[in-house]
């Protein structure tokens, strides 16, 4: 028993000692997670999101003020970025993302309303995410019933002032009859015939115009009396996005990005430990011809990962492919050429193999947090959210989105940023791997 | 095998070359003059400087002080092309251990821009280092001893003029060691430079040059010969007669004028004579022999082991120090 037991305090000492001596590596397992929980934590805005509204009105409409009237006290949920009678001017900039929330305003509401019918006033978004769909749908409708109230209070009002004239209409009525009343009993039926004759003209007017008041009410609908205006949600994409759809992009993005990070991470850290790196310094390879036989091989097996993981989505789970094919694989190229170049500064910075998998994990923790794979970055507030650009992820993200499910082509800009980040990397990393290539001591 | 430049100067040279790391001192004034085509032992024990020598010669280390021509230029202005007329052999293996055999050696040729003639370089190297039959074989499934041919064949594929061998035999058993030497011989038959660091002494035998390095310090350059001869004073011829060798003899013995050293009695009828060299000492000592009625039953030259040679030379330079 006494053996038993010093031999396994053989092992007890051994593995305590060996994670004793890599502090570092102790302290970045438990505080990595930590910090990135607390930047998410700092940066989340948990309120619901302002949507920019534009409004789309006829230049001539009579609904011109009352429309920014009741859009700059509807509460802090909408922006008021204007009204313009230029719908496809507003539509081009709902597409640029400069506005979340197009509202077409129909030029013959008030009479549409007055015909007895339901005005219908016209939301367009440009959202994929389901959960912002429905968001400004809700948007949208909470957005109408508030100004179908305000309508409903002024048109009550107004019934009331109708319903106060009527009073008097009612009330001039009965002093002619009763004027007419009085001059039967004083004067018989030939004298009333020759002296109020003007009286029941008056009364025949009066009654006919509380008739046709009160048939105007009743002819009214219910429905249009108490919502004149009902609103309808369209979105640029046409087709309604599942949770399913929306989400795979992001996943293709997440995983090639973490595989190509993990991949190259490891690459030069484990030349390193294997001694290889002494091989490469006596010999005539050079920083640059290294860097780019482990890019181009990586990015074979990457552009193949990545083909396997599509036609899985594709065909396994259905996801509609709306947009073209190459701007599909130029997003993934630009992607793996990134991450790479991310998992080459790692290998180069780190020390050990673990400690370049570590790194491949917090990266992997802080892109699945800031890239907008789960979070719309809009819940980000700006200095956090800067954290969330310098990810790959969150350019290839958007852009396979864009891709994939709006069928837009790419966005420009934010290839063009993630093609100069996988740049910048590439030199950072041939500048690191030259001066290790270089004399080492 | 690059055909080496026609010239007389040292394919490695040397003066004062010197090395510290941090504040440790790892080597001190060495200086080399190493000649083309023949094969260098760097012989010391573990931790004595003779990989950081290796490092300083392929350029791997900048020295701290002192100066070094390899190739004619100094090694850490070596361009790609001067490499490529190097080869090393590191202390560890350092190929993939998840590549087959034949694999490494062609990313061993890529690495050196083989291109034409690789297949046949590497069949050809397989068999030099009688692993073709093993070259389908991961390389982490083969033995110690394959791991260190291939990693010599990976260190030949691309013909160089100039090898660096940092202990090719550390851990490996007898008679794959003496295969080993047999392969440097025959490279240095066609025409390259072998700088060849070892810790087994004996292994001195097989070089034209040896190198004896102690805690970092170059003690002695010389053949093996040169060696023995610092060593023990001369070169030594072991005398049996028939009769019985009396004092009287040895003492007469030591009296000749080829004698250099002091004899010893190590028989009844044997003694240990230190000559000036071997070859004219053992007929005139026939002679002596014949003159004084002494039988003379054999008579040899004796090569030390160089286990011994290697004692008395440090005892010697130490003493000497």
């Amino acid at each position: 028993m006494f053996r038993f037991l010093i031999r396994i305090s053989a092992f007890i000492s051994k593995e305590l000692a060996e994670i004793l001596r890599q502090t570092p590596l102790i302290l970045t397992l438990v505080l990595g997670p930590f910090l990135i929980l607390l930047l998410f934590g700092i940066g989340y805005r948990s309120e619901a999101r302002p949507l920019r509204t534009v409004f789309v009105l006829d230049g001539n409409s009579e609904m011109k003020q009352q429309v920014e009237e009741y859009a700059k006290n509807l509460g802090p949920q909408l922006i008021y970025e204007g009204t313009t009678s230029d719908q496809n001017a507003a539509m081009n900039n709902l597409r640029r993302g400069t506005v979340d929330v197009v509202v077409v305003v129909p030029p013959d509401a008030m009479e549409t309303i007055q015909n007895n019918q339901q005005a219908v006033v016209t939301l367009y978004h440009n959202e994929i995410d389901p959960y912002q769909v429905s968001y400004v749908e809700a948007f949208g409708e909470a957005y109408i019933g508030a100004i179908n109230q305000r309508l409903l209070h002024s048109a009550t009002k107004q019934g009331q002032e109708q319903a106060s004239s009527m009073q008097g209409t009612v009330q001039t009525a009965r002093g002619s009859v009763q004027s007419l009343r009085q001059a039967m009993e004083q004067g018989g039926f030939q004298a009333v015939q020759s002296d109020k004759k003007d009286l029941v003209a008056k009364m025949e007017n009066d009654l006919t115009k509380l008739d046709s008041q009160l048939t105007e009410f009743d002819r009214m609908q219910p429905n249009v009396m108490i919502s004149p205006f009902k609103s309808e949600i369209k979105g640029l994409v046409r087709t309604r996005i599942t949770p399913a759809e929306f989400f795979a992009p992001a996943v293709v993005i997440l995983l090639l990005q973490h595989l190509a990070v993990t991949f190259a991470s490891l690459a030069i850290v484990r030349e390193h430990s294997s001694g290889s790196m002494e091989l490469f310094r006596v010999s005539p390879l050079g920083s640059f011809e290294i860097l780019i036989g482990k890019y181009l091989s990586y990015l074979i097996i990457g552009g193949i990962l990545a083909a396997a993981i599509t036609a899985t989505i594709v065909l396994g789970l259905k996801v509609p492919m709306q947009g073209s094919w190459r701007d599909y694989a130029l997003v993934l190229l630009v992607l793996l050429f990134t991450s790479l170049g991310l998992g080459f500064v790692i290998s180069l910075v780190a020390k050990t193999e673990m400690q370049a998998v570590q790194y491949a994990m917090f990266l992997l923790l802080g892109s699945v947090f800031f890239s907008g794979f789960f979070l719309d970055l809009r819940y980000l507030l700006e200095p956090v959210r800067s954290i969330s650009w310098a990810l790959p992820a969150t350019y290839g993200i958007r852009m396979l989105q864009d891709t994939a499910l709006r069928g837009a082509p790419i966005n420009a800009l934010l290839l063009f940023a993630l093609l100069g980040i996988g740049l910048a990397l590439l030199m950072i990393s041939w500048f690191l791997l030259r001066r290790r290539l270089q004399l080492s001591v | 095998m690059a055909s080496p430049a026609k010239t007389d100067s040292p394919i490695i040279w040397s003066k004062d070359l010197s090395k510290e790391i941090g504040d440790q001192s790892i080597v001190r004034d060495i200086n080399l003059n190493i000649p083309r085509g023949l094969i260098f032992g760097f012989i010391g024990p573990s931790g004595c400087g003779k990989t950081t020598t290796i490092r300083l010669l392929t350029g791997v280390y900048r020295p701290s002080d002192g100066e070094v021509r390899v190739i004619g230029k100094h090694p850490t202005n070596f361009t790609p092309r001067d490499r490529e007329r190097i080869g090393y052999m590191p202390q560890h293996f350092a190929l993939y251990p998840d590549l087959t055999v034949w694999e490494n050696l062609r990313f061993a040729a890529s690495i050196y821009g083989v291109g034409s003639g690789r297949t046949k370089r590497i069949r050809h190297l397989l068999e030099f280092t009688e692993l073709q039959e093993h070259r389908r074989k991961l390389t982490r499934q083969i033995s110690g001893g394959m791991k260190r041919r291939l990693s010599l064949a990976a260190t030949l594929i691309h013909r160089p003029e100039l090898l660096f061998l940092d202990e090719p035999t550390a851990g490996v058993d007898p008679v794959l060691r003496r295969k080993f030497w047999d392969y440097f011989e025959e490279l240095r038959h066609e025409g390259a430079t072998l700088f060849v660091t070892t810790q087994y002494v004996s292994e001195a035998n097989y070089c034209d040059l040896v190198g004896i390095m102690i805690e970092g310090n170059l003690l002695i350059v010389d053949t093996p010969e040169g060696l023995r001869r610092s060593a023990l004073g001369g070169e030594v011829v072991i005398l049996k007669t028939q009769e019985y060798l009396a004092t009287a003899y040895i003492d007469m013995i030591n009296q000749l004028p080829f004698v250099q050293g002091r004899t010893e009695r190590t028989g009844e009828n044997e003694a240990s004579i230190v000559v000036e060299e071997a070859s004219t000492a053992m007929p005139a000592l026939i002679e002596w022999c014949a003159k004084h009625n002494l039988s003379v039953d054999s008579i040899q030259a004796y090569l030390a082991p160089f286990d011994d040679v290697f004692v008395a030379l440090i005892k010697k330079l130490s003493k000497d120090n």
